[in-house]
């Protein structure tokens, strides 16, 4: 999927470059970790988690699920869609395969969190039965169903584009996130990547 | 003039009668009527013969008249301190929002109260429109909207191309130019506008393979449905180069809201 990144990169640069138009604050830095905490932190959760978003969503169970409830343990994340013919069910393989690489205790320290990008059609009853198509039964897993505000709000947190084509279907970034124990966003790969040892490492790090 | 006029008087009427309740004041936004337009995308490498671009058919809805204003992102911001510039939360925004507010209290300047608010990331956008029982434009209806429905077309991308490439020193103040035919000021010429998806594809609208994504391929940009319009082609651009925590000296927003 991300193979015209490098073509992408280069557009926006000679774009920025041409344009003065384009003089956001973002042509010459990056947006790293800047560590010291501007603001004091009200609450629990760190102010740069992703836990600070806090839609309402359905859990293939049909109970309610707020992004927070990853609290505790690291996570695995990633956008789905059940009626998406290739790269979602790779995707979820992928996701399985770094569940393998842990060992039995490593993986019951972690969650695997699938988010749909379908509203209408991903009905907690269709996760459910996407769940059983790709052999997820472990309790460490949750697939989610939320509004569309909640979907384009995580996507934008997680740096996923998408858009819904008359088809129904979903033109979608395939990345895989990884969240420490906080919602902190440690790690993203492509998820149509088979090596998947830098997320591997990146989990195994978080629970050392 | 006189149809604009009849436009205006016919939303108060519209407002009143339809929504009492709605609070949708026809001073602040304009109803922006259905229609359709065809929207810029790139298309891929092998789609080069089909001429025909389906036109997207956009529904009614209501329209900030003018982007967001200082003034009233600092009147925001004072009811919900969680977006003061001392208390926003990081995963919300890069370390340059609102760094025009420049006073000892993070508050606006006075000079500054009716031009654009900037420096504001696509998280405080989406949260003062929902503070406002709004929602951001999509970009279908940002651009749709840009399109006058074709009103002066050629003169309107002169000007945009003007502005794109001389743009403004320092910001003006809102509404300082005229309205377009729907009622909407200040579109082009002031700022770069966030839209609800502004992290979307510029797949055509029928596009379905969604492992493929060579859009951006040199033969792609030939296809663009509409060869003329190099200024919508950097506004897709501009908006596929943004994330949700960016801020920008020449980037705001403006609200939206369903017709219903």
């Amino acid at each position: 999927m991300k193979t015209n990144l490098k073509s992408k990169l280069l557009l926006s640069l000679i774009l920025a470059c041409t344009s003065p138009a384009f003089a956001d604050n973002h042509e010459h830095h990056h947006h790293g970790h800047e560590t010291a905490p501007s603001a004091p932190d009200r609450s629990t959760v760190s102010t740069d988690s992703v836990f600070n978003i806090t839609d309402n969503w359905t859990a293939a169970d049909g109970k309610a699920f707020q992004l927070s409830k990853l609290g505790g343990k690291p996570t695995v994340v990633a956008m789905v869609y059940t009626s998406c013919q290739y790269v979602c069910p790779l995707t979820v393989q992928n996701i399985k395969r770094i569940e393998r690489s842990l060992t039995t205790a490593q993986a019951g320290k972690v969650n695997f969190a699938l988010f749909t990008f379908d509203p209408q059609r991903d009905t907690p009853a269709k996760l459910t039965e996407f769940a059983k198509l790709h052999s997820i039964n472990s309790p460490s897993w949750v697939l989610a169903q939320g509004s569309e505000g909640a979907v384009r709000k995580l996507a934008v947190t997680l740096g996923i584009k998408y858009k819904k084509v008359q088809s129904g279907d979903y033109e979608h970034d395939a990345t895989i996130s990884i969240l420490d124990s906080n919602g902190v966003v440690k790690f993203q790969a492509d998820a149509m990547n088979k090596n998947i040892d830098g997320a591997t490492d990146a989990l195994k790090t978080l629970l050392h | 003039m006189k149809s604009k006029h009849t436009t205006f008087i016919s939303i108060l009427i519209l407002s009143s009668c339809l929504s009492p309740a709605a609070a949708v004041s026809a001073e602040d936004m304009v109803l922006v009527p259905e229609g359709s337009f065809t929207p810029f995308f790139l298309k891929k490498d092998d789609s080069a013969n089909s001429s025909s671009v389906a036109a997207t058919a956009i529904a009614a809805f209501w329209l900030d008249a003018t982007p967001v204003t200082n003034r009233k992102f600092q009147a925001f911001v004072n009811q919900h301190p969680d977006w003061h510039k001392s208390n926003i939360k990081k995963i919300f925004t890069d370390s340059h929002y609102l760094e025009h507010w420049q006073s000892a209290q993070g508050s606006a300047d006075t000079a500054d109260l009716d031009k654009p608010v900037v420096n504001v990331s696509w998280f405080a956008a989406a949260a003062y429109c929902e503070a406002q029982d709004k929602r951001l434009p999509s970009t279908d209806e940002w651009e749709y909207t840009l399109t006058d429905n074709e009103r002066d077309k050629e003169n309107l991308q002169k000007q945009i191309m003007a502005w794109y490439s001389v743009p403004n020193k320092e910001l003006p103040a809102v509404r300082t130019k005229p309205a377009n035919g729907f009622g909407i000021y200040d579109l082009a010429g002031l700022i770069w506008e966030w839209t609800a998806d502004f992290n979307s594809y510029m797949a055509p609208p029928d596009s379905r393979n969604s492992g493929d994504k060579n859009l951006f391929c040199g033969s792609g940009s030939l296809n663009a449905s509409n060869l003329g319009d190099y200024a919508a082609f950097m506004r897709y651009s501009y908006r596929e180069s943004l994330k949700g925590n960016f801020t920008g000296k020449n980037l705001g927003f403006r609200c939206a809201k369903d017709a219903k």
